[in-house]
């Protein structure tokens, strides 16, 4: 599994596109992130999401705490999910501006 | 050495933290808590890093304000735990060095830097929230930018976290001794 990451609107669809994978296919799961404000188990959603061939998540925790205790809680889930997604990926890339960096692994292509 | 790490909420920068100190050293070892045990959901936090920090030989020194005046033997290793409750702490709590905040941080830092051989200060990133901010929290965000910027221009090396894994702005990889 490839984990992609990064802000907002940063190009991470369009960084999976240019790897031959469709965002929109099932083999791709994207906006990963909102899962973990449902999905109790984050190992056992991780362990779910690591048999599709990319997971793409928006990196939520890097903006002030919120007030909103529910959305506090949110992106320390999300966060969370991302540190195992990315121990669970064999390449794991943060786009950066439409720029790909490689964290984890090596270039998918 | 002095380390500075930054991350998001939950992006692994304590683990990591943690990972730097190897299991064993003569040197005293500290780890400087900065968050005020207001509330369960900070008792919850601290419970979890402090079983996270367990058998690295740490001694626990809550410190919520005045960083310069606390006083750590010649040669400690320290891990200060983060910055960001440190200046909320000094900006609004009464007590605090109000809008001195980031030179009597700073000053702090400056401190623990002569005294420790090994400092390694997790801080925070806060700044992907877009800029629609004003008052109390736009002058937070001003002081711990300032605060950031000032510590990474005097670290040996400064690390971001993200999900767990390291970006290196300055210096390179390597544990504490």
């Amino acid at each position: 599994m490839i984990f992609i990451t990064g802000p907002l609107f940063a190009g991470k669809k369009q960084y999976v596109r240019t790897l031959g994978l469709d965002p929109d296919s099932p083999e791709v799961a994207c906006g990963a992130q909102e899962l973990a404000r449902t999905q109790k188990d984050l190992e056992a959603l991780a362990d779910g999401l690591a048999q599709k061939r990319a997971v793409i998540c928006t990196e939520v925790g890097g903006g002030i705490v919120p007030m909103d205790r529910e959305e506090r809680l949110f992106r320390e889930r999300a966060g969370r999910l991302s540190v195992l997604l990315a121990q669970r990926a064999e390449t794991v890339v943060r786009v950066w501006c439409g720029l790909p960096e490689i964290l984890k692994g090596e270039p998918p292509c | 050495m002095f380390t500075l790490i930054i991350g998001g909420s939950a992006s692994g920068k304590s683990r990591y933290a943690e990972s730097l100190f190897g299991p064993g050293t003569a040197a005293p070892r500290f780890y400087i808590a900065t968050m005020g045990l207001f509330d369960q959901e900070c008792q919850a936090r601290a419970a979890r890093h402090k079983a996270q920090r367990a058998g690295r030989g740490f001694e626990t020194v809550e410190r919520c304000l005045d960083l310069a005046g606390l006083e750590l033997p010649k040669g400690s290793q320290a891990l200060l735990e983060d910055m960001g409750n440190l200046v909320a702490n000094e900006l609004y709590s009464p007590g605090g060095a109000g809008p001195g905040t980031a030179k009597a941080v700073l000053a702090g830092i400056d401190r623990l830097t002569a005294r420790c051989g090994e400092l390694v200060v997790v801080s925070n990133e806060v700044f992907l929230g877009g800029r629609d901010y004003v008052g109390d929290t736009l002058h937070y965000m001003k002081a711990l930018a300032e605060i950031n910027r000032a510590m990474a221009a005097r670290a040996d090396r400064a690390v971001e976290v993200v999900c767990g894994l390291t970006v290196f702005h300055k210096g390179g990889a390597g544990l504490c001794g």
